[in-house]
C-alpha cells in the first residue's frame, strides 16, 4: 500500500457552518471506494453523539483515500477534519498545519460568510493551497456565478479555479478530487531524514491505551521503533502503526508526508500532546517541529452531581473522560452550599459545556456547572503568591496585598462595518486597544489586551451578535497584570452561597451585584416562603430583591380523568425540580449558577 | 379484582360547547344521542356481565350534558344499570343544564331513579353568562333550581365558577347568596381554569381575556368559604360544600381511592386488582369512534396503566389530601407528612392531617410531595 510521495496529498475541508463541509467529505469517501454507500452513516466523520447533534467536530478525524485519477496514478489523500471553535483554535492549528492543502466549501446560495473568511484565514496562515468550491448548486436559490464571483473579488482565488458542486447529489466530487491531486502539493519531507511528526489528536482506546494521529513530515515511522515525543521528553515503544479507512487500518510504515496512526501503549493522552513532535529515539532529529503550545486550562469552573450520591460516579466519569481529553483537569471541591463535586479547568466555555453535557450524557449525571472563572494570583501581605482559581477560596482582603488577573492578547477578524460595534464591546469589557490592520478582502483585524475573565463572560457570544457572526476570535494568553479586584458575595435566603461567588473589578462591583440580585431573582423560582437574595461586598450588602412566596397552586377540579392527568403533570414537575439544587431550604436552578456570565 | 359499587356514565354531547370547557363534549352531534345511547347501554351491559360490580352504591350520569337525554333515553340507560343491581339508598346523580331543567324531565328523571341532581348554574351574573358562553339565564338557572325542588329532588347540587375576569368580589358572592337561598343541599364553586386547548386558552395566549391574578381568585373563594360556613355546609373537599349528610358519595368513593366503573367517551375506570395494585383505564374519546367500538363489541378501552403500589399511594395521598375532613391517606409518608406539617401546609387532625388554610392554595405542593 506504500504510495511514493510525490503521489500523496493531505487535506482538510473547510467552511462555515452548514455550508456543506460534512456532506461533501461523506461524498468524496464514497467516490473513493473508501467507504460502501451503504455503510455511509450519515456523516462518518463526525463521531461522537454530541457532535452530531450540534453539527460540530469536537476532536480531529482523519481518513486516507486513494484515488485513480485521470493521468492513470493512483493518489493517496489524506483527509483531516477539524474541530470549529475558538476553544479549540489550537487543535485547528495544529490539524491545519498537518496539511499541505484545503478544500474551502462555500454555499452557493449564502455565499462567503463570517466563518468562511476566517478559516480562509487561518489556511492562508499555514500556507495551505486552496480549493475553491460553491456547493449545494442544485438549490433553487442558487447562485453559483455571483458566488464565484464573490470568491474572487474577496478571497482574491481565480474565478476559472471555482468548481461548482453539490454533494448531496454528488455533482462535482470528480472535479474536487482532480483539482485536489493537480493542485494540492505532495510533501516535500525526506522519507529517509530523522523522523519528525507532527501530533494532531489523540484518543483513548479502552483496549489499546492511547491511539496517536500523526502526520509524518520527515522521516518514517515504523513499528517497533522507540518513539520519544520531543516536548515531554517521554517515550515509548510502538506497538503499531496505521491510517484511517476510515477505521483503524495498521501497516508497516507511515513515511514522510502520510496520515496515520501510532499505538504505543501509552495509557494517557497527556503523555501524547497535540502539537508535540514525535521522533525515533533511536536516532532523534536535532530539533522539534514548530508551533507547539503547552495548553493549559484557561477556565476554571465546579461541577457538582445534582444528586450527592452521584459523587463516586461523577468522580469515575470525570478519570475516563480526561483519558481522552488532554485540557480537561480536575480537583475535588467542596462547597458549603453544593456539596462534594470537582474543580475542573477547561480550555473555554465551549469546551466547559461539552464537557458538562457528555458527562451527562454518557455517564447519566445530573450536573449542577458554577459560573466560570479565571485563575487569578494572589500576592499576600506576607509575600507569598498564591493562584485562586476559585472566587470563594480568596483569601481575606486584609491579608491581600495585590491580585492579578490573566490578560489575553485578543485577534479579532471582522469585516470593516462592524469595526465600531467591536471597539465599542471590547472597551466595555476593559480592553487595551492595541492595533487595527485592514487586509484584503474587506477584512480588519483588531487587537486587544483584555482581561481573560471579561472574555468568558459571553464577550464571544456578544461578538457574534453585534457583527451578525462575522467577526472571529482569536486569544492567547500573554500574561498576568495587577488589577483592582473585589470579591462579590451573594446571599440566598440569608445565607451565603459559595458557588455564587465572583471576582469583579471594583469600579463595577456594585452594578453587578445589583444586576446579579435582579437576574437571580427572575431564575428562581418562586417557593413557599419570601426569599430574599442579597449581594455583598465585604460584608456590606450591596443589593438586595425578593423572591415572593408562590401565592396559589391548586387545581380545582380532580375527577375521574383529571387525576391521571393532575398525577402526570405534578410528576413531570417533580422530574423537573430534579435539575434544582437545593441550598439551604431554597431550590436553586443551574441557569442561576450562570447568572454571572451575562449581566450586561 | 376487587368488587366495584361505584359507576360513572358519561354523555359527551351539549348544545354548545362553552369556551373554557375542555371536557369530552361535543356540539352539533345531537343526531347520534340514539346510537350513543345503544351503545353505551351495551358497554354497561357487557360489563356488568364480566367484572364483579354491584350492587352500586353510586352512579353518577355526567357530561357534556346528559340532560338532553329523553325520558326515554335516559329509561335505556338505567336499564342494564338496574340489571347490575342498585344497593338500597343508593346516590344516583345526573347533571343537569338549566336549560333542560322542565317539569316533564324531573318527573321522567325521578322515574327512572334519579335522586340527586346537579345543575351547572355557574353564575347569575348577566357578564358572566355572556363571556362564559353559556345560553341560560341567572332567571333560568334559579327557576332550574325551583324545578326540581318542587318536583321532588331534595338533593340539589349547584355548581359556580369563581374568578371570572370582569365579576367582582361583590358579585360572585351575589351568585353565591342568590343560590345558597334556594336552599340547595350541595355547593361546587370552582375557580374558572384556563386549560390550553380552549378558545379561552387561545384567548388569554393573545392577550384577548387577562385572568384575574391570584389574590384576587383567592379572596373570592375565600370569601365563598366563609358564606358557606356561616350557612353551615361542610368544606369537605377543595371546591365542594354540603349540608350535613349530603356530601357527594360518588366522587368521596373516588376520593377515598375506591374502585369505580366509567363507561362511555372518554370515560374513566380505577380498579384494584388482586395483587393489589391499581389499574386505571379510559375509553375512545370521539362519539363516533367510541359509538362504532361500543356497538360492535361492547368494549371501548383506548388505554390504560397499572400503577406500582408506591404510585398508587401516592396518587391516592394526592387526592385523599384534598379532603378537608381529615384523610389518614398520607400516612404511609411519615417524612413528607412531617416537613409538610412543619411547612404548615397540612396540620395534625384527629390523628390524619388535614390541609391547612396556605395548605389549600398550594394544595399542588402538598399532593406533588407524595408522588416519587
Amino acid at each position: 500500500m506504500s504510495t511514493p510521495t510525490k503521489l500523496t496529498r493531505a487535506i482538510s475541508v473547510i467552511a462555515h457552518v452548514d455550508h456543506g463541509k460534512t456532506t461533501l467529505s461523506d461524498r468524496l469517501l464514497e467516490y473513493t471506494g473508501t467507504v460502501a454507500p451503504r455503510d455511509m452513516v450519515e456523516q462518518v466523520l463526525d463521531q461522537l453523539e454530541l457532535e452530531r447533534e450540534r453539527g460540530i467536530t469536537i476532536k480531529a478525524q482523519a481518513v486516507r483515500m486513494l484515488y485513480k485519477a485521470d493521468d492513470g496514478q493512483t493518489y493517496q489523500i489524506n483527509l483531516i477534519d477539524t474541530p470549529g471553535h475558538v476553544d479549540f483554535s489550537y487543535e485547528v492549528s495544529r490539524a491545519l498545519a498537518a496539511c499541505d492543502g484545503a478544500i474551502l466549501v462555500v454555499d452557493a446560495s449564502q455565499g462567503i460568510e463570517a466563518q468562511t473568511l476566517a478559516n480562509v484565514h487561518q489556511a492562508l496562515e499555514h500556507h495551505l493551497k486552496i480549493v475553491p468550491v460553491v456547493n449545494k448548486i442544485d438549490l433553487p436559490q442558487a447562485d453559483p456565478e455571483l458566488v464565484r464571483e464573490e470568491i474572487e473579488k474577496v478571497i482574491g482565488l481565480p474565478a476559472e479555479s471555482v468548481i461548482f458542486a453539490s454533494a448531496r447529489q454528488g455533482i462535482g466530487t470528480k472535479e474536487i478530487l482532480e483539482a485536489v491531486v493537480r493542485e494540492v502539493p505532495p510533501p516535500t519531507g525526506d522519507p529517509a531524514a530523522p523522523l519528525r511528526a507532527l501530533i494532531f489528536d489523540a484518543k483513548f482506546d479502552a483496549y489499546r491505551g492511547v491511539v496517536t494521529y500523526v502526520r509524518v513530515l520527515e522521516g518514517t515511522l515504523r513499528k517497533g521503533v522507540r518513539a520519544q515525543m520531543m516536548q515531554t521528553g517521554k517515550s515509548f515503544e510502538v506497538d503499531e502503526v496505521g491510517i484511517f479507512r476510515p477505521e483503524r487500518t495498521p501497516v508497516d510504515d507511515l513515511s514522510a508526508g502520510e496520515v496515520g496512526y501510532l499505538i504505543a501503549n501509552i495509557r494517557n493522552v497527556r503523555d501524547s500532546r497535540v502539537g508535540d513532535t514525535v521522533t525515533d529515539a533511536a536516532r532523534p532529529a536535532p530539533t522539534p517541529l514548530p508551533g507547539y503550545r503547552h495548553v493549559t486550562p484557561m477556565v476554571f469552573a465546579g461541577l457538582f452531581p445534582t444528586d450527592s450520591d452521584q459523587y463516586q460516579q461523577l468522580k469515575e466519569a470525570l478519570e475516563k473522560l480526561q483519558l481522552n481529553d488532554a485540557a480537561l483537569v480536575y480537583e475535588p471541591e467542596t462547597s458549603a452550599a453544593l456539596g462534594f463535586g470537582f474543580r475542573c479547568g477547561f480550555l473555554g466555555l465551549l469546551h466547559m459545556e461539552i464537557v458538562q453535557e457528555r458527562l451527562e450524557r454518557e455517564f447519566n449525571l445530573t450536573l449542577l456547572g458554577t459560573a466560570p472563572t479565571v485563575e487569578y494570583r494572589v500576592k499576600l501581605r506576607n509575600g507569598e503568591e498564591v493562584p485562586v482559581d476559585n472566587p470563594d477560596h480568596l483569601p481575606s482582603p486584609s491579608e491581600i496585598e495585590s491580585i492579578s488577573e490573566p490578560i489575553v492578547l485578543a485577534t479579532i477578524v471582522v469585516p470593516s462595518a462592524y469595526v465600531g460595534n467591536m471597539m465599542q464591546l471590547s472597551q466595555e469589557r476593559r480592553g487595551q486597544y492595541l492595533n487595527t490592520v485592514y487586509e484584503p478582502g474587506d477584512r480588519v483585524v483588531l487587537t486587544y489586551r483584555m482581561p481573560l475573565a471579561e472574555i468568558i463572560h459571553d464577550y464571544y457570544d456578544q461578538l457574534k451578535s453585534r457583527s451578525k457572526g462575522y467577526a472571529s476570535l482569536d486569544y492567547e494568553l500573554v500574561g498576568f497584570e495587577e488589577a483592582n479586584l473585589v470579591k462579590l458575595d451573594v446571599l440566598v435566603g440569608g445565607s451565603p452561597v459559595d458557588a455564587l461567588s465572583m471576582i469583579v473589578d471594583r469600579s463595577k462591583a456594585q452594578q453587578q451585584g445589583r444586576r446579579l440580585a435582579e437576574k437571580l431573582k427572575t431564575l428562581i423560582p418562586r417557593q413557599l416562603f419570601e426569599v430574599p437574595i442579597q449581594a455583598a461586598i465585604g460584608g456590606k450588602i450591596v443589593a438586595r430583591e425578593t423572591v415572593p412566596a408562590m401565592r396559589k397552586d391548586v387545581t380545582a377540579k380532580c375527577y375521574g380523568g383529571d387525576v391521571t392527568r393532575k398525577r402526570k403533570l405534578l410528576e413531570k414537575q417533580k422530574e423537573g425540580k430534579k435539575r434544582l439544587k437545593r441550598v439551604g431550604n431554597v431550590e436553586i436552578p443551574q441557569e442561576a449558577f450562570m447568572a454571572v456570565l451575562s449581566l450586561d | 379484582m376487587e368488587r366495584i359499587h361505584s359507576l360513572y356514565l358519561h354523555v359527551p354531547f351539549c348544545t354548545w360547547v362553552c369556551k373554557y370547557c375542555d371536557f369530552n363534549a361535543y356540539a352539533v352531534l345531537e343526531g347520534l344521542i340514539p346510537r350513543y345511547v345503544d351503545a353505551l347501554a351495551r358497554e354497561i351491559e357487557l360489563a356488568g356481565a364480566e367484572l364483579p360490580i354491584g350492587p352500586l352504591d353510586t352512579v353518577f350520569i355526567g357530561g357534556g350534558t346528559p340532560s338532553l337525554l329523553t325520558t326515554a333515553q335516559l329509561r335505556q340507560l338505567m336499564a342494564p344499570v338496574g340489571s347490575i343491581g342498585i344497593a338500597p339508598g343508593a346516590e344516583i346523580t345526573l347533571e343537569a343544564n338549566p336549560s333542560n331543567v322542565t317539569t316533564e324531565h324531573v318527573d321522567g328523571w325521578l322515574e327512572a331513579g334519579v335522586n340527586r341532581i346537579s345543575i351547572g348554574v355557574q353564575s347569575l351574573q348577566p357578564d358572566a353568562l355572556r363571556f362564559l358562553e353559556r345560553l341560560h339565564s341567572g332567571a333560568d338557572a334559579i327557576a332550574a333550581i325551583r324545578t326540581a325542588r318542587a318536583g321532588g329532588f331534595s338533593n340539589i347540587n349547584a355548581d359556580l365558577l369563581y374568578g371570572i375576569p370582569g365579576v367582582t368580589l361583590a358579585g360572585w358572592l351575589e351568585s353565591v347568596d342568590a343560590v345558597l337561598a334556594e336552599g340547595v343541599q350541595h355547593l361546587s364553586a370552582y375557580e374558572l381554569t384556563v386549560e390550553s386547548k380552549t378558545r379561552l386558552g387561545q384567548e388569554v395566549r393573545t392577550g384577548l381575556v387577562r385572568m384575574p391574578d391570584a389574590d384576587d381568585q383567592l379572596e373570592q373563594y375565600w370569601a365563598a368559604a366563609a358564606r358557606l360556613e356561616a350557612a353551615h355546609y361542610l368544606h369537605y373537599e377543595i371546591s365542594n360544600w354540603a349540608r350535613p349528610g349530603f356530601a357527594c358519595r360518588h366522587n368521596l368513593a373516588s376520593w377515598h381511592y375506591q374502585p369505580y366503573l366509567g363507561c362511555g367517551a372518554g370515560a374513566h375506570s380505577m380498579f384494584r386488582r388482586n395483587d393489589g395494585r391499581t389499574e386505571r383505564r379510559w375509553n375512545i374519546n370521539g362519539p363516533h369512534a367510541y359509538i362504532k367500538q361500543a356497538s360492535a363489541s361492547g368494549y371501548a378501552v383506548a388505554g390504560s396503566e397499572t400503577l406500582s403500589t408506591e404510585r398508587a399511594r401516592g396518587e391516592a395521598a394526592m387526592i385523599g389530601v384534598r379532603l378537608l375532613e381529615g384523610t389518614d391517606a398520607v400516612s404511609d409518608f411519615p417524612a413528607e407528612r412531617t416537613q409538610l406539617v412543619r411547612a404548615g401546609l397540612l396540620a395534625e387532625h384527629h390523628g390524619g392531617v388535614r390541609l391547612t388554610r396556605r395548605g389549600i392554595e398550594l394544595a399542588n405542593q402538598v399532593g406533588a410531595a407524595f408522588l416519587r
